[in-house]
């Protein structure tokens, strides 16, 4: 814990961390001033909703547009493919540079390969859920700048939405620990990334048609059911949370074993 | 038990042998010395102990544990070659890490970091960031960090490269008040320095172990190494061969020589050598008794 814990002194108290956050904070502050908080406009607006469809078929739409709260309903649309973007970035450098400065060599010697592996995983989590809980904040309090009475509504919401992106991100954050074991920068690690996610969409858009029994590999992909995801109602969201939780395992283990099998 | 135990450990990357079926044992005690020209494998020998690297034959034990157990945190500690703290954080923030990983509390590790600090002189730098400091600064750091805690056994690879004579000093001292609570390892080029506080020599040579060598024993073989001021030194090494015990001279660089003698019937040489001089007329830089550490390993 000790090491997970840490991780929040890094990101709070050096210039890197703070200018991930200053570009989270820009970025959202953009996208809450003029998506979010025209929500309710935007979703009467037949183009947008067609839009909407795009990604998340009829059935979708309809769901959405039930929702009581249309700011929720359009940072939930953002935040499915935004937050999976930041945490690439935000979680690249979980152990890559401390590996290759040698400093894990002196981590080493007082924790074990495990405690460090799966102690900055655990805090990349934690600096995500914050940051999720403090976006879906603002946005609650925009909401009810604009109409008190959903508060409550509010409320519950987010903490839907917010469960759901947590689970989200573990498959992005847990991909991002087995690379940065392998890189030796967080650059290095957002391009093995980047390679890996490219070659096996590729290898599976290019398998599955010639053999229909492997299309389950598309599940193999981080971010893959979050079209499906759209269409789910209420809790029965976290209905698909078995894939990236599976992803997410599979990728740890992965990880770990490279992190026990390689040199610091 | 032994402090450390290897038994023909090997290790092998893709085109080249680092250590080649070593096999030793060391007590713990006064300071080791492990030395080899570049490429001896000192490093790798001293990353397999630390659990860095895995041996790729053979097994190596520390403290009773495998490298890089749980059960060595806090017990066994290292300077590893060319480590280096986070640059963007602060030395005193990320020593505090480091005590809270070897189970300290909060009290405990601010006082722990300014003892270790206190001791490699960097107390002002507590709050600087290692990429303000001097390398010899951040290399201070790097030691104070391995002396945390009360480690059993640390490995200094390289301690005092790049350190100025002042800070070579304060860190061999640093290592000879430390040395009745801990065993240091310390591997060096530098052999001069080693032979002044060690008493163990590590001999590693192409990923072998050459020799394992107690300098307290062989310095009773009866060496006397001497230096004179006057640089022609072919007439008084010519008298000093017919004096009553000697058996060899041999001439070394710079005007040195070393003279060996029968100890068994001239324990006393020595003050006999001293008399000589004396008698002579001849002053000397220094006298050491048995031969150089350079000495005794490669010639």
């Amino acid at each position: 814990m000790t090491i997970a814990r840490f991780e929040l002194v890094r990101l709070f108290l050096t210039m890197r961390g703070w200018l991930s956050l200053i570009a989270f904070c820009l970025i959202w502050s953009i996208l809450l001033r003029y998506l979010v908080y025209n929500a309710s406009g935007y979703l009467l607006d037949e183009k947008l909703s067609l839009s909407i469809g795009g990604l998340t078929g009829n059935r979708g739409v309809q769901n959405l547009l039930a929702w009581p709260v249309p700011e929720i309903t359009i940072f939930w649309i953002l935040a499915l493919y935004l937050f999976p973007f930041f945490s690439i970035i935000l979680t690249a450098d979980q152990t890559a540079s401390d590996r290759s400065r040698g400093t894990l060599r002196l981590i080493n010697l007082r924790a074990t390969r495990d405690e460090i592996f799966f102690g900055r995983f655990i805090g990349q989590m934690v600096i995500q859920s914050l940051l999720i809980i403090a976006t879906i904040t603002t946005v609650i309090g925009l909401a009810i700048w604009r109409d008190a009475d959903v508060f409550t509504s509010s409320l519950s919401l987010s903490a839907l939405v917010s469960t759901n992106l947590f689970v989200v991100l573990l498959p992005y954050t847990a991909l991002m620990a087995l690379v940065s074991v392998l890189a030796k920068s967080a650059r290095q690690a957002t391009v093995y990334a980047t390679i890996l996610w490219i070659v096996c969409f590729i290898f599976i858009a290019w398998l599955a048609p010639q053999f229909p029994q492997l299309t389950f590999l598309e599940w193999i992909l981080p971010g893959s059911q979050l079209s499906s995801l759209l269409q789910k109602e209420g809790w029965d969201t976290l209905s698909l949370a078995y894939i990236p939780l599976m992803q997410a395992s599979i990728l740890l283990l992965v990880g770990r074993w490279l992190m026990q099998r390689g040199d610091l | 038990m032994n402090m450390i135990n290897c038994t023909n450990l090997s290790k092998c990357y893709s085109d080249k042998t680092a250590l080649d079926n070593v096999s030793l044992s060391l007590e713990a005690g006064e300071p080791i010395a492990l030395i080899g020209p570049n490429g001896a494998g000192k490093t790798t020998l001293m990353n397999v102990l630390c659990g860095y690297v895995r041996a790729s034959h053979g097994s190596a034990s520390v403290l009773g544990h495998p490298p890089g157990s749980a059960a060595l945190h806090g017990r066994l500690s290292a300077l590893p070659q060319d480590a280096q703290l986070d640059p963007r954080l602060s030395v005193g923030r990320q020593l505090r890490l480091f005590a809270a990983l070897q189970k300290m509390g909060r009290v405990q590790a601010t006082k722990d970091v300014d003892r270790v600090l206190e001791l490699v002189d960097l107390s002002a730098a507590k709050n600087q960031a290692p990429a303000e400091l001097s390398h010899g600064m951040r290399k201070r750091v790097a030691i104070a960090q391995s002396l945390l805690g009360n480690p059993e056994v640390v490995l200094l690879d390289e301690p005092t490269a790049g350190l100025d004579p002042v800070n070579v000093k304060s860190i061999r001292d640093l290592i000879v008040s430390s040395s009745r609570d801990t065993t240091f390892i310390v591997s060096s080029h530098n052999l001069d320095e080693l032979e002044k506080f060690c008493t163990t020599v590590i001999h590693l040579d192409h990923g072998q172990l050459k020799d394992q060598v107690d300098l307290s024993a062989v310095r009773e073989k009866g060496y006397l190494t001497i230096k004179l001021e006057q640089s022609n030194t072919s007439k008084i090494v010519e008298d000093l061969r017919n004096l009553p015990g000697v058996t060899d001279i041999e001439k070394k660089q710079q005007g040195a020589f070393a003279i060996r003698y029968d100890e068994s019937t001239h324990p006393y040489f020595d003050q006999q050598l001293l008399k000589f001089l004396a008698d002579n007329n001849q002053t000397y830089r220094h006298i050491i008794k048995g031969r150089t550490l350079e000495d005794q390993l490669f010639f």
